[in-house]
């Protein structure tokens, strides 16, 4: 469905220099400073996926999501997507594809909602039964009834989205592009379009590519993630690879029968010890939890336990912070698994 | 086709809800009307023609540019600009239609609104004021709405043409409004081109601006006749054809060009 050979996208940025003297030599001869915003990447996406992609801000997640939806001509590398070059065949391309961008909205600010709908319905040229049939679904998933009659610019945040959402779905396209559509929404608002995101990737196999800043999208959404940073795919492979081998500590946290001066056990750090509940911290490379929970069972009278998965959001900040992926070359291992 | 009705629709629709907009461009349009007309009759004196125009004329010909003022945009028109550089223009390119067609479906809309209840309403208030020509027969009357439609046309081909510099630079607004300044003046709207010296006039008519508004002026006052006419309206179409093709190839490299900002 997406292939992307060694794509890249440069931008040249005038630099702004100091002073009034600068600023003077910046009119007449202005420093450009390149920025790579999109530095070699290359993956694939089968129909059907269901894929994350991840990144910090100005990680190059947005700049490569326009190139595939050809709003953005690459400065080098091969693109293809459902068999177009997306910016070339812009106009014929765009009809085969959703985008919906979180940040904006592709409605028209003072219209009802209904006839942006209708409108799309005009230029996407949907038959009338067709249009019919999947604006009755999306309406009733999508809950749109209470805010079909009122303009795009009095929707609140949520409803934006949701209108936004059946917008980019209503042509049936094969391909859907979301760019972070659940930002800045509340809890409920979020699981909403989660649901509707899974649920059309599963009942109408609409192949979907997410980018987020949120990962619990990621955790309950995508089988599959690609991680982004400067410009460079970090990692492409199954979310669970990812917690396996950059996954922190896990933690054990135990209720004894009785107090214990010294609760120590082998293959693992006291992280807290209050009362009768102690808190341990193992690594899964050095000791299983089942092993661990042996362990402690054959030292001590336990009435409950129960094991701490570190969070993805921790593994991921670290990924980040301590660029844990740096030095090696793009994971392929759980390229298609997702498929 | 049936989407450029839409379009269309939904912009006459949405220029009729600005009716306080539509009151003050008539009184604004009406009241530097009369100033123009009375500076135009102090310069006549004690003339009665000048340059093939009566002062009746002359007074005609302040109506006809103070009522095509909307209908035309002629103070300039920035909407397309300012979607370029808020990024709006992400999600028009994001639907499979074409950019030109859409922007000018929805300028017909609001050009439509514009020549009606501007236009047509500032020529009525004038009749009320003073004794202004009337265009007469069915050649006259057929020939004006031909030239209009075509004024509106390349018109919207230049505001077009005008506003993709903003694919090139963030603050386009100055190249827009030189562009439209210049356009006031060669298109005859600042004054009747008859009243320019010869070398002028041969000037502008190889520029697309008289198309505009000095085709409908003589036209409606009668001073185009015969082959005169017919090359005039010639003219006007050979602007829009060729404004429209430059425009596309220019719009093609500017998407190209583009850079969306932020997200």
């Amino acid at each position: 469905m997406i292939t992307v050979n060694n794509l890249q996208k440069y931008f040249s940025i005038n630099q702004r220099q100091q002073g009034w003297f600068g600023a003077l030599r910046g009119l007449i001869k202005p420093t450009q400073t390149v920025v790579r915003a999109v530095d070699d990447i290359s993956f694939t996406v089968q129909r059907g996926e269901l894929v994350g992609y991840l990144g910090p801000n100005g990680a190059g997640k947005s700049t490569t999501i326009k190139m595939l939806t050809g709003l953005l001509v690459p400065s080098s590398g091969e693109l293809q997507v459902n068999g177009a070059v997306p910016w070339r065949e812009r106009e014929k391309y765009v009809a085969s594809i959703g985008a919906v961008f979180g940040q904006r909205t592709t409605l028209w600010w003072d219209l009802p909602v209904i006839e942006s709908l209708k409108l799309l319905q005009h230029i996407y040229r949907i038959p009338e039964p067709r249009f019919r049939r999947n604006f009755a679904e999306f309406r009733e998933l999508l809950e749109l009834e209470p805010f079909l009659n009122s303009p795009v610019r009095s929707l609140s945040l949520g409803q934006r989205m949701r209108a936004d959402l059946c917008a980019a779905m209503l042509h049936d396209p094969v391909l859907l592009f979301l760019d972070e559509p659940t930002i800045g929404l509340d809890v409920v608002a979020k699981q909403r379009i989660r649901q509707f995101i899974a649920h059309i990737n599963q009942e109408r196999s609409t192949t979907v590519l997410l980018t987020t800043h949120d990962l619990s999208d990621v955790e309950k959404l995508c089988k599959r993630v690609m991680i982004i940073d400067h410009g460079r795919l970090l990692f492409d492979g199954a979310l669970q690879t990812l917690q396996d081998r950059f996954g922190g500590k896990r933690e054990l946290v135990v209720d004894l029968a009785e107090a214990y001066p010294t609760v120590v056990v082998e293959g693992a750090e006291v992280l807290a010890h209050n009362g009768l509940r102690v808190t341990y911290q193992f690594d899964r490379k050095v000791v299983s939890a089942s092993e661990l929970i042996g362990r402690v069972s054959a030292q001590y009278r336990i009435v409950d336990l129960s094991v701490r998965e570190p969070e993805i959001e921790a593994t991921v900040r670290r990924i980040y912070e301590e660029r844990l992926l740096d030095r090696e070359p793009a994971t392929k291992g759980g390229r298609g698994s997702g498929a | 086709m049936r989407l450029f009705w839409e379009l269309t629709k939904l912009s006459f629709q949405r220029q009729l809800t600005y009716r306080a907009a539509l009151l003050a461009g008539l009184a604004t349009n009406l009241f530097f009307g009369i100033l123009r007309a009375s500076v135009l009759v102090a310069l006549y004196g004690t003339r009665t023609e000048v340059a093939g125009l009566s002062i009746r004329d002359a007074i005609t010909y302040t109506a006809l540019t103070q009522g095509i003022i909307a209908y035309l945009s002629i103070f300039g028109w920035y909407d397309l600009m300012n979607s370029i550089a808020s990024g709006e223009v992400a999600a028009d390119l994001l639907k499979p239609l074409s950019y030109f067609r859409f922007w000018l479906a929805q300028d017909l809309g609001r050009a439509l609104v514009a020549f009606f209840l501007r236009g047509v309403t500032i020529m009525l208030l004038y009749r009320l004021i003073y004794d202004i020509t009337l265009p007469h027969g069915i050649e006259q009357g057929l020939a004006l709405t031909a030239s209009l439609c075509l004024s509106w046309f390349v018109s919207f081909a230049w505001r077009f043409l005008v506003n993709l510099a903003a694919f090139w630079t963030p603050n386009a607004k100055g190249v827009g409004r030189f562009a439209f300044g210049i356009a006031w003046v060669l298109s005859g709207f600042f004054m009747p081109l008859r009243f320019f010296p010869a070398w002028f006039i041969t000037l502008c008519n190889f520029t697309p601006f008289p198309s505009m508004v000095n085709t409908n002026i003589e036209i409606y006052l009668g001073l185009l006749t015969g082959a005169a006419l017919w090359q005039a309206l010639a003219s006007q179409i050979f602007w829009a054809v060729g404004l429209t093709l430059l425009c596309q190839a220019i719009l093609r490299s500017g998407v190209r060009h583009l850079v969306v900002q932020g997200g």
